[in-house]
């Protein structure tokens, strides 16, 4: 099926010479556009290397692990409440026991059939700490261990009462089948990174590492899965990692569905009404941290509070998010994301006033600026307009954008003044999983070393007691604004691109699951979806 | 046209004699002159490069635009034929700043990047292969291993590498091109020297007790000094598409400073849409590469016609 | 002759491991391999536990020794970026790259040669003077730009190529395209100056002065002489391909052996890097080699060196 979507400007001369050459190869150049073939031709922009989900953290993995992987329980789109998956149903017997009881006849991809000796090999190997798995970290904290208690039961002991569990259960640890890891009698770790034997509704065809993965229906998914049979045929996920291929690859019709668009991009690509731009709110906040302990050198500028405030006056936020990041985004004066639990907004605020700043760095004794070097590993853009506005006060800044692991190193080395940052604190509605991994004295991430934010923050994971923990996190937060130790800038959007014809319900904690996609005959892409949680298809942007 | 002139050595012109006596006293450098201006390649690069050098020179002295005022709710606008305004002839980029001034300073990068990193490429390459050419042996055969490696190891691969390590500036951008653009004066250089030493006058000058230092300023560089023009030339045309080709990548320049190559890779993002961002600094880095590789070829016709091919 | 290419081939081995020493060192300093594996929002205590896991907290001599010992045993090591052998990353990638390359040498081929031939055949005709054009200016179209000018008029404007990618050969027209323009220039040069010198050959005058004339003369004699040195320049150029690729990949979004390498260095894979590295070391000087021996075929008082 030859369709092409673009034929409205012909050069003679150039055609000719084309034509010339495709001809001579024999070759049909244009390919149609997915839902022709019912394949979803979906573009990532970091290289899948691995399908196990198992040993990372990093974010097209999860994406990719929603398709292949279950779990036993599944965080809902639209409400975000845990309800079971694998699990047909779940009880907790008292604080630290909870039962889970597996559902009849799931198959795994091979079409072996799940058994409570499948779940008791996963959560005994992620709670051996020899077996270096990410979730370790996390679940080996709050679970002691697992037994058998009935042909389809297992019991769950915990350490102690974890809010949390259902979440960790429903995140970060897929059901493998029992013996998985262990190759010709070896304990192999790698032995699931190229070929997945999984449980989702989705399973591997073919895998090219860094290059390509595809996907195809299973057919032998199971009924009264809360994640529902999926629609498409076949998945492929491409690794597209720069925004003018992507962009052409929609316009083309090569592709049909892309994710973390910069605002320009989608929309101008909704625009053209070659594809739709919707929009979808994210956890991932941005902002400029500062060296405010001097760790760059004794008394670098920074360490001066009225530079640190002046930084703050001097950025125009405001401009930023309107032209640069686009719809969706929204500006923050806290370190934090609004919608996290403890996440006190009132506080000091600095808004954009370059005179203000000048005066305050003429005060601390730098009328003429100083020389800084601001760090970035995305978002150029911003990073450039910040860059710049700090020009316009006097800073002479020169930008260093590279690739994160070199931000990284630098930064634990102490070389970074200041640094364009995002934390996405895993997609958790709690301040907690901003602030305890952003102020402890123990990271590198702490430009500030303030032991008092350090002990407020501590002293919050040690009580359940909400209204004390709301207090603790609001005093450290009203003191991170006091003294300025970051310059918070916004909440970043979370831009989709879609194909016309496709319909993908926008989650709201802003994790595409891509098994709910499917293709539409009235050409409008979320309306009576099942799950429409966030904001949607805000057309046209500004 | 290449092949017009060689046929003219030098020592041949006082064959036709007879009719003119101007011709007899023609100079050397009167003939250069003669052979540099009926050769069009050379004078329409060497015009092509002096007007692009006035342009960046002189322009942004001059026009009232400035490269780096960001403007960010004045951004993406189209050049004047496009629909856009006189405010800012050829638009704006990403960032609201004016896209002539920008381009104008980035002639400015792309000359002085050519230039001193040609140089740097130069010093090299006429370092090694003198040493090499004249001393041969195992000096020689180090050098060679050294060129060999050089020529091995991808140069953008390097230049990332350093770029991380040491952070981006125009500085680290001529230095990686320069330190991995020598081969071609170290080849040239090499075997002139070698083809010199052989010769009567060096042997006489050592004989009558000159110093190897003052053999290679006096006898030895001289010798080389046309082709060493000549290959600094296309060499100048090739360290300008590397720093475009880094920049690009964005491994060169580094924002806010513009560099043709980086505007053409941060117009890529909106290559379908405002597709001048990404066609200007390409033509313009086309012209003045064109006119710099014109200019060495017709400086190599003129200079040293017998070195061809 | 045999004690000439094992000489060569201690050099390509000596080559590559001094320019993939200078990579190691160069991204040792450069990036944090266990943060790259950790990824964006990673904790401390999870890129620690990375480092001791991949060895990365050994000292630089010890890791770089280890390593020249696994290549010299045939193993190539561990990508902990891509959770692979480094061998298989590379085996997956390089049929993109040559084939890439192949192509492009192709168009090279196809273009300079008879561009050249016809140039040389009737030189300051308007051919010469078309052929002289072409060679300028594709030696002054940076390739990176003609690659995105290309891919809007005939990939989206036009649809008559896929956009990005390498699944079919379709993908590698426009590349190779590209690619090989880079190369014509050089190539066809040689190519018009070999066939002028040719024909300015004594064997070339006397068959002129005997009546044979033209197309046939071309092919008989004079091409066969001018071409030795264009092959052996063509198999440097191919050489030059393969690090060339670099910049086409990325243009085209291929994932070759030269995508392979920005993402590794990006993300600080350093085993992957250094084996890149080295293999591209490697194919160059025996490319060059090749070269070498053409060129020794012709003039035979190379060989004695």
């Amino acid at each position: 099926m030859m369709f092409c979507p673009l034929k409205r400007w012909t050069p003679a001369s150039a055609g000719a010479l084309a034509l010339g050459l495709t001809m001579l190869l024999g070759l049909a150049g244009c390919t149609d556009d997915g839902s022709q073939d019912d394949i979803l031709d979906v573009a990532f922009q970091s290289q899948v290397s691995n399908l196990d989900r198992t040993f990372t953290t990093k974010r097209e993995y999860i994406i990719l692990s929603q398709l292949i992987d279950d779990f036993l329980f599944d965080v809902d789109p639209e409400t975000l409440k845990y309800e079971p998956l694998l699990a047909k149903s779940y009880e907790f017997i008292n604080d630290t026991t909870l039962d889970v009881t597996l559902r009849d006849g799931v198959k795994f991809h091979d079409g072996s059939t799940l058994s409570v000796k499948d779940v008791l090999y996963t959560y005994n190997f992620v709670l051996d700490p020899d077996n270096g798995a990410r979730a370790n970290r996390n679940v080996s904290d709050w679970l002691e261990s697992v037994e058998q208690i009935g042909p389809m039961t297992v019991r769950f002991h915990l350490s102690y009462p974890y809010p949390l569990a259902l979440r960790d259960m429903a995140v970060t640890v897929p059901i493998r089948k029992a013996g998985s890891y262990t190759v010709d009698g070896e304990l192999d770790k790698s032995a699931l990174v190229t070929r997945e034997n999984g449980l989702g509704p989705y399973e591997v065809v073919h895998f090219l590492p860094g290059r390509e993965v595809m996907l195809k229906r299973f057919e032998d998914y199971y009924d009264g899965s809360p994640k529902g049979k999926p629609a498409i045929r076949q998945i492929r996920i491409h690794t597209i990692s720069d925004w003018g291929s992507a962009q052409a690859g929609i316009l083309a019709g090569e592709l049909d569905w892309l994710y973390n668009v910069p605002g320009d991009i989608a929309r101008n690509l909704d625009a053209s009404g070659y594809a739709k731009r919707l929009v979808g709110p994210s956890m991932r906040i941005g902002f400029l941290q500062l060296d405010a302990a001097g760790l760059t050198g004794e008394n670098a500028p920074l360490t001066d509070l009225r530079v640190r405030r002046a930084v703050n006056h001097a950025i125009n936020r405001q401009s930023i998010v309107e032209n640069l990041v686009g719809a969706g985004a929204s500006l923050i004066a806290t370190s934090c994301n609004p919608v996290q639990f403890g996440c006190e907004t009132d506080v000091q605020r600095y808004p954009y006033d370059p005179r203000k700043a000048r005066e305050l760095l003429t005060e601390a004794g730098y009328p003429d600026g100083f020389p800084l070097t601001l760090w970035a590993y995305r978002d150029p853009y911003v990073a450039e307009a910040m860059a710049q506005d700090l020009r316009d006060v006097g800073i002479d800044v020169s930008l260093r954008y590279v690739p994160l692991p070199v931000l990284n190193k630098a930064r634990s080395a102490g070389e970074i003044p200041a640094y364009f940052g995002t934390w996405g604190a895993g997609g958790t509605a709690d301040v907690a999983a901003t602030l305890s991994v952003m102020w402890n004295m123990n990271t590198d991430r702490n430009l500030a070393q303030d032991p008092l934010i350090a002990k407020l923050v501590a002293s919050a994971e040690r009580t359940q007691v909400k209204e004390t923990r709301r207090q603790l996190y609001s005093r450290a937060l009203k003191r991170i604004a006091d003294q300025a130790y970051w310059a918070p800038l916004y909440v970043f959007p979370q831009n989709y691109v879609v194909n016309k014809r496709l319909g993908f319900p926008v989650p709201s904690d802003g994790l595409p699951r891509l098994y709910l996609t499917h293709w539409r005959s009235d050409g409008d892409s979320t309306s009576g979806d099942r799950a429409s949680g966030g904001t949607v298809g805000n057309k046209g942007g500004n | 046209m290449s092949s017009i002139d060689n046929t003219l050595p030098e020592r041949q012109t006082s064959a036709g004699v007879e009719h003119t006596e101007s011709l007899i006293t023609l100079t050397p450098r009167q003939l250069l002159h003669r052979r540099a201006f009926s050769h069009w390649g050379l004078i329409i690069g060497t015009l092509t490069v002096i007007a692009l050098v006035l342009l960046a020179v002189v322009g942004p002295l001059v026009l009232p635009f400035d490269a780096y005022a960001q403007e960010l709710a004045g951004r993406l606008q189209p050049p004047v034929w496009a629909g856009g305004d006189w405010a800012h002839p050829l638009g704006t980029d990403h960032l609201g700043r004016d896209y002539l001034a920008r381009l104008l300073i980035g002639a400015r990068i792309s000359l002085t990047v050519g230039f001193f990193a040609a140089t740097l490429g130069c010093i090299i390459g006429v370092t090694l292969g003198v040493c090499a050419g004249y001393f041969g042996g195992r000096i020689d055969q180090a050098v060679s291993y050294l060129l060999t490696c050089q020529l091995a190891l991808p140069q953008i691969l390097l230049a990332m590498a350093l770029v991380f390590l040491i952070g981006p500036s125009i500085y680290v951008v001529i230095g990686v091109i320069g330190v991995l653009q020598w081969s071609y004066f170290l080849v040239v250089t090499r075997s002139a020297v070698m083809r010199i030493r052989e010769l009567d006058y060096i042997a006489s000058a050592k004989t009558i007790g000159s110093s190897t230092r003052s053999i290679f300023w006096h006898e030895v560089l001289p010798n080389l000094r046309s082709q060493i023009i000549v290959i600094f030339t296309i060499e100048m045309g090739v360290a300008i598409l590397s720093e475009a080709a880094l920049s690009f990548l964005g491994v060169g320049i580094q924002s806010p400073t513009p560099s043709w190559g980086l505007m053409i890779s941060e117009g890529r993002q909106s290559m379908f849409f405002n597709p001048w961002l990404t066609i200007l600094p390409g033509i313009a880095l086309f012209l003045l590469v064109m006119g710099v590789n014109l200019m060495g070829d017709g400086m190599r016709d003129v200079l040293t016609p017998e070195g061809r091919h | 002759m045999l004690r000439f290419a094992i000489r060569r081939l201690l050099l390509a081995l000596a080559v590559g491991f001094t320019v993939s020493l200078a990579a190691f060192l160069a991204l040792q300093l450069a990036t944090d391999p266990a943060q790259a594996i950790a990824g964006e929002d990673a904790e401390p205590a999870v890129v620690e536990q990375i480092r001791i896991e991949y060895g990365l907290d050994r000292p630089l001599v010890t890791q770089y020794v280890d390593w020249i010992g696994n290549v010299v045993q045939g193993n190539f090591g561990e990508s902990f970026y891509w959770h692979q052998s480094v061998a298989d990353l590379i085996l997956q990638a390089a049929p993109t790259t040559l084939k890439l390359a192949t192509f492009s040498i192709l168009v090279t081929i196809l273009v300079a040669i008879p561009l050249g031939a016809l140039a040389a055949m009737r030189p300051n005709s308007w051919v010469d003077r078309l052929a002289l054009s072409v060679s300028v200016s594709a030696q002054a179209i940076p390739n990176f730009w003609l690659g995105l000018v290309v891919i809007v008029i005939f990939s989206v404007h036009l649809g008559w190529f896929p956009v990005a990618g390498d699944r079919t050969l379709a993908h590698f027209v426009l590349p190779a395209f590209v690619l090989g323009m880079t190369s014509v220039p050089a190539v066809m040069r040689l190519t018009r100056a070999g066939l002028l010198e040719a024909f300015e050959a004594d064997y070339i005058r006397t068959a002129r002065a005997k009546g044979f004339r033209g197309y046939p003369l071309l092919k008989k004699q004079a091409l066969r002489n001018a071409m030795l040195p264009v092959i052996s320049v063509l198999a440097v150029q191919l050489g030059n391909k393969l690090g060339g690729a670099i910049i086409t990949e990325a243009v085209f979004s291929m994932r070759g052996l030269g995508r392979l390498a920005v993402d590794s260095i990006q993300g600080g894979d350093i085993p992957t890097v250094q084996m890149l590295v080295f293999v591209f070391a490697m194919t160059f000087v025996l490319l060059t080699f090749i070269a070498d021996l053409i060129n020794a075929w012709i003039d035979p008082r190379l060989r004695l060196r």
